[in-house]
Parts: structure tokens; C-alpha cells; sequence
């Protein structure tokens, strides 16, 4: 009986993941088609402006707390060493590399995610996807596809945001409120942080965005019935996206890493 | 079971345009349709009837590929579909028109974008004035120009079934399937739908099949009568051979008689006033 039970669940997450890396290959083939085909730019227009747009302010919050917050925490820690100064590097790397690009993508991951799963399952309950298909349309390229694209283009620009101001947070709590010497804030930032490290977390939105809308649209398009399949499909889609997203960001942190420590001694020669 | 002999022979060539061979569609373990054939026949009106959860809309479904059989095959003109991927499938579908049972309209478009969804998937419309002309012409027929600037949400349930209907012979298509049609609908509104699927048949001769266990609107449209029960197809004729079936689970649906088996289960399960919890039940 358990074993049966285990093996029939066994059987269930193999298929599961079958279906869902099928899903996310005819995504990323439909995506790449509609790049090609302008006929699809309005769609694709559309959800730029729904995903990207609209997301713009609770990303750029969700950035300017971080950096406010990692000021405020920080403070002590290095005030107690005489090294206060060097609060900008601490916040502006931890915002740059890690925590505004994985913040703001769990913050989309909430926005965008659930909105994407609940439009898409209730398309999917009310037949609309069986109608789209049965009119001859591919509801992948229609549906999935400019989702896809629209958060794979428009996630590094909103991490941009959200770095900005995580940036902007820091600098105002540490230099107006704390007290540090604009001057020497700045100095020790620019030092610090480099090219590299905001390249990092920008190229990490790339990932963050095709997670999300791979995930969203997959559990939007295969929600069961009923106002209770909807709900369980939203919650579903962000608990994976937010779990793929921190795993994401623990993959591309080691690969990162390696390819920074190969062409590191490079640099001098360049 | 006269057409099922046909269908055993029958690859989809002679006067069929769509046919189920040997279908059998699982669900799990549960098998939805038990060895399917049937043979849908060019211009006319097929109607199948069944109790809810016979199988039905699963067999609508498998005409036009939504849902593809687990075993057995499926001709549409005498070329097998069931084989194909998706995309030359789609190629196929274009030339089916699919009403579905709660229309299955676009909420974010109107019903103009409705209508023409299908046209802007398959062609690249240059002159918007003929798009509205056609767009016009199929509301018309559906008794509903002028409605071109309504949303859905703004329409009643028989009104969004025939902007559906709309929306379906958009494409002018050679065969249309009709998925409950009149379900859900007051039996005025039911009957401009049977009216409509005899004129759309009378006007585009087109093949039509109709899944439905409105018995009233299945006598009114149907050239065939199919029964479908526990996925398998139990009756198959016209009307009269319907209504004169001698099996006793066709009889019983026709005339919407509950069957003894049911009604002794229901007897012994107890009577109302001891199953009864009201409200004040629960506050005292």
C-alpha cells in the first residue's frame, strides 16, 4: 500500500516535470518565433506595459527599503569597528548583487506571478485556451510567448530600478540620517563595487523573469476547475517561482563566481 | 446500432467527414470512452445525447483533437489527424467552427475582436472596411448587428452563445460542433439557438454536431440521434428510431424518467424530514 502510494506519487512528479519542461521548450520556441514575427509586437506591447509599467513602483519600493534597512542594520556593526565609511560598499554590493535582484524578483514573482496564473486558469476553466486552439491558434505562441518575453526584457530593467534605489536608500539614511561623510560614502562605494557586480544582478533578472512567466503560465494553463483550482494554482505558481528563483540565484552565484575567478587574473593584462 | 456497422468499414471516405475508430479515451484509470467508432456524415446533423458525465463533451472533443484518444484513431476526410502535432493540426481545425458550452468568449475583447480573433490568427487584414462588413453579415445571422461594441460581461448567457456561434462560422467553416448549446438557457432562448443551428445548417450546409441531453432541441435539429452511455454508444438512428428503441436506458432518458434501480436507492436512503437540518436546528 505505501509503496504503491510512493511509487504512483513517483510516477505523478516525474510526469509533472515531463509535462512542465515540454511547456517551458514550446514556450521558449514560440517566444524566440515571435521575436521574428511583428505581427505579435502589439501583443507583446501589451504585456510589457501590464508586466513591466505597472510593476515600476512596488519594485522601486521594495529596492529603497532594502537599502534603507541594510543601512540601519549594518550601522552598528561597523561604527563599533571605526569602519562606518565603508557602509556604501556593504549596501550598495548587497543590493546590486544579491538581495535587489532576488528581492524584487520574489516581489514580481507576487505581483506578476499570481496575476498571470489566475487570468490564465480562469481562461483555462471557462475553455477560452480550448478556444483559442480550436480556431487554429497555437495558445502558447498567443498566450505564453509575449508573457515570456515581456518578463524576460523587462525584469533586468526593474532590478535596475530597484537597485537604484536600494542605492538611493542606503545613501540617505547612512549620510542624512546616520551621519557619514557623503564624500568618503561615495569613495568607498565606487571602490568597492564594480561593473561586474551590477552586471551580475542585471543578467540574474533574465533567469528571474523566465522562471516567473515559465512558471505562472504553466500552472495557469493546467489549473483545475473551479474557484478553488484557481486559488491553488496561484499559490502553486508562487511558491515555485519563489523557491526556482532563490535556486537560481544560488546556481548563477557559483557559476558566476567561477567564471570571475578564470578571467580575474586576465584583467591586469587587459 | 444501424450506423456503427458503417462505421467499422468506414475510413472517413464516402459521405463521412469525421470518424472515430475504436476511440477509447482514459482519464487515469477511468476509462471516459470504451472503443468509440462512429462515422459523422457530410451536411448533416448529428446530435449526441447521454446522461452528464456519459462522456460526451470528451467525444465533441476528440473531433477536433482538444483532447487526443488514447488508443484508436480519428479521420477527417479520410486523412488520420490524431497522428499529427499540434501545428498542422492547427491547419485542420481552421476549417471546424467549435460553440462551446458557456461560449468561451474573450472577457478582455469585444465582441468585434471576438468575432474577427479568428480571422487576424489566419490572415492579414488590409481592407477593415470588408472585416466589418463580414463582422456585420455574422452578427446578422445570429440576429445580433449592432452589437459589435459590447463586452461580453455586458451580454446574457443566450446572447453570448450566439455571438460565440458568431465567432465560430467566423472562419466559414465545413463542419461546426455545438457543445450544449441550449444548457443554461430559459426555453425561448433555447429554441433561437435550435433555430439557428437549422438555418446555419439550411444556409452554409454545413456538417453539424451537436452534443446535448436536451431532448427537445435534439428532436428539433437532428438528422441522427447517437446515445451515448458509460463512454460507449448504445443507440444510433433518426428520431423515430430513437424514440422507438426497445433498450430500456434509452427510453428511460428520453423521457426523462428516473430508472427503478435509482429510485429504490433513493427510496431506502432515508426520507426528507430525517435528513433535514435547518438552520434553527443548529442555534438551539
Amino acid at each position: 500500500m505505501i509503496i504503491g502510494t510512493v511509487g504512483a506519487r513517483t510516477v505523478g512528479g516525474v510526469n509533472n516535470m515531463g509535462r512542465f519542461a515540454r511547456f517551458s521548450w514550446q514556450s521558449m520556441i514560440a517566444s524566440f518565433r515571435s521575436c521574428l514575427n511583428p505581427d505579435t509586437y502589439p501583443l507583446i506591447w501589451t504585456q510589457m506595459n501590464i508586466i513591466g509599467v505597472r510593476s515600476v513602483p512596488v519594485v522601486m519600493i521594495t529596492g529603497a527599503f532594502v537599502g534603507m534597512t541594510l543601512a540601519v542594520q549594518a550601522y552598528d556593526q561597523l561604527a563599533g569597528m571605526g569602519l562606518e565609511e565603508h557602509l556604501g560598499v556593504l549596501i550598495n554590493i548587497s543590493v546590486v548583487k544579491e538581495l535587489g535582484p532576488v528581492l524584487a524578483a520574489v516581489m514580481l514573482a507576487g505581483r506578476i506571478g499570481g496575476a498571470l496564473t489566475a487570468e490564465l486558469g480562469t481562461m483555462n476553466v471557462t475553455e477560452q485556451i480550448d478556444a483559442i486552439r480550436s480556431m487554429g491558434t497555437d495558445p502558447i505562441r498567443y498566450l505564453a510567448a509575449p508573457r515570456v518575453l515581456a518578463c524576460l526584457l523587462l525584469t533586468p530593467f526593474l532590478i535596475i530600478y530597484a537597485d537604484l534605489m536600494g542605492i538611493v536608500g542606503g545613501y540617505f539614511v547612512s549620510v542624512v540620517q546616520l551621519d557619514i561623510n557623503s564624500r568618503a560614502y561615495w569613495s568607498f562605494s565606487a571602490s568597492g563595487v564594480e561593473l561586474w557586480d551590477v552586471s551580475i544582478g542585471v543578467v540574474k533578472g533574465l533567469f528571474f523573469g523566465v522562471a516567473i512567466a515559465v512558471i505562472s503560465c504553466y500552472k495557469g494553463f493546467t489549473c483545475k476547475e473551479g474557484a478553488h483550482g484557481v486559488g491553488q494554482a496561484c499559490t502553486e505558481a508562487f511558491v515555485a517561482s519563489f523557491i526556482s528563483i532563490l535556486a537560481l540565484d544560488f546556481a548563477l552565484a557559483v557559476i558566476f563566481k567561477s567564471i570571475y575567478n578564470t578571467f580575474w587574473p586576465l584583467k591586469s593584462l587587459v | 446500432m444501424r450506423h456503427q456497422n458503417k462505421t467499422e468499414t468506414n475510413h472517413g471516405d464516402g459521405d463521412g467527414v469525421i470518424t472515430l475508430k475504436n476511440v477509447i479515451k482514459k482519464f487515469g484509470s477511468k476509462v471516459v470512452l470504451d472503443n468509440v467508432s462512429l462515422t459523422v456524415e457530410k451536411g448533416k446533423t448529428t446530435v449526441i445525447i447521454g446522461p452528464s458525465g456519459c462522456g460526451k463533451t470528451v467525444l465533441i472533443k476528440h473531433l477536433i483533437l482538444l483532447l487526443r484518444p488514447t488508443s484508436g484513431e480519428v479521420y477527417f476526410k479520410g486523412d488520420r489527424i490524431d497522428n499529427l502535432r499540434e501545428r498542422r493540426l492547427s491547419e485542420v481545425r481552421t476549417l471546424y467552427g467549435f460553440l462551446f458550452q458557456g461560449g468561451a468568449l474573450f472577457d478582455s475583447l469585444s465582441v468585434f475582436e471576438n468575432i474577427i480573433f479568428p480571422l487576424r490568427q489566419h490572415h492579414r487584414i488590409n481592407d477593415w472596411k470588408q472585416v466589418e462588413d463580414l463582422v456585420k453579415s455574422k452578427l446578422a445571422m445570429v440576429g445580433l448587428d449592432g452589437y459589435q461594441n459590447y463586452y461580453p460581461a455586458n451580454l446574457s448567457g443566450g446572447q453570448r452563445k450566439r455571438v460565440a456561434l458568431a465567432r465560430a462560422i467566423a472562419l466559414n467553416p465545413e463542419v461546426i460542433l455545438y457543445d450544449e448549446p441550449t444548457t443554461g438557457l430559459d426555453p425561448i432562448r433555447a429554441d433561437i439557438i435550435n433555430e439557428l443551428i437549422l438555418k446555419l445548417q439550411r444556409e452554409l450546409n454545413v456538417t453539424s454536431v451537436v452534443v446535448t441531453h436536451d431532448m427537445t432541441s435534439a428532436y428539433k435539429v437532428a438528422d441522427r440521434i447517437v446515445m451515448l452511455h458509460n463512454g460507449k454508444i448504445i443507440a444510433d438512428g433518426d428520431a423515430e428510431y430513437i424514440r422507438n428503441h426497445p433498450n430500456p436506458i434509452v427510453q428511460h432518458f428520453i423521457k426523462g424518467q428516473v430508472d427503478d434501480d435509482d429510485l429504490a436507492v433513493l427510496r431506502m436512503s432515508g426520507t426528507i424530514s430525517q435528513a433535514q437540518f435547518l438552520p434553527r436546528d443548529f442555534e438551539q
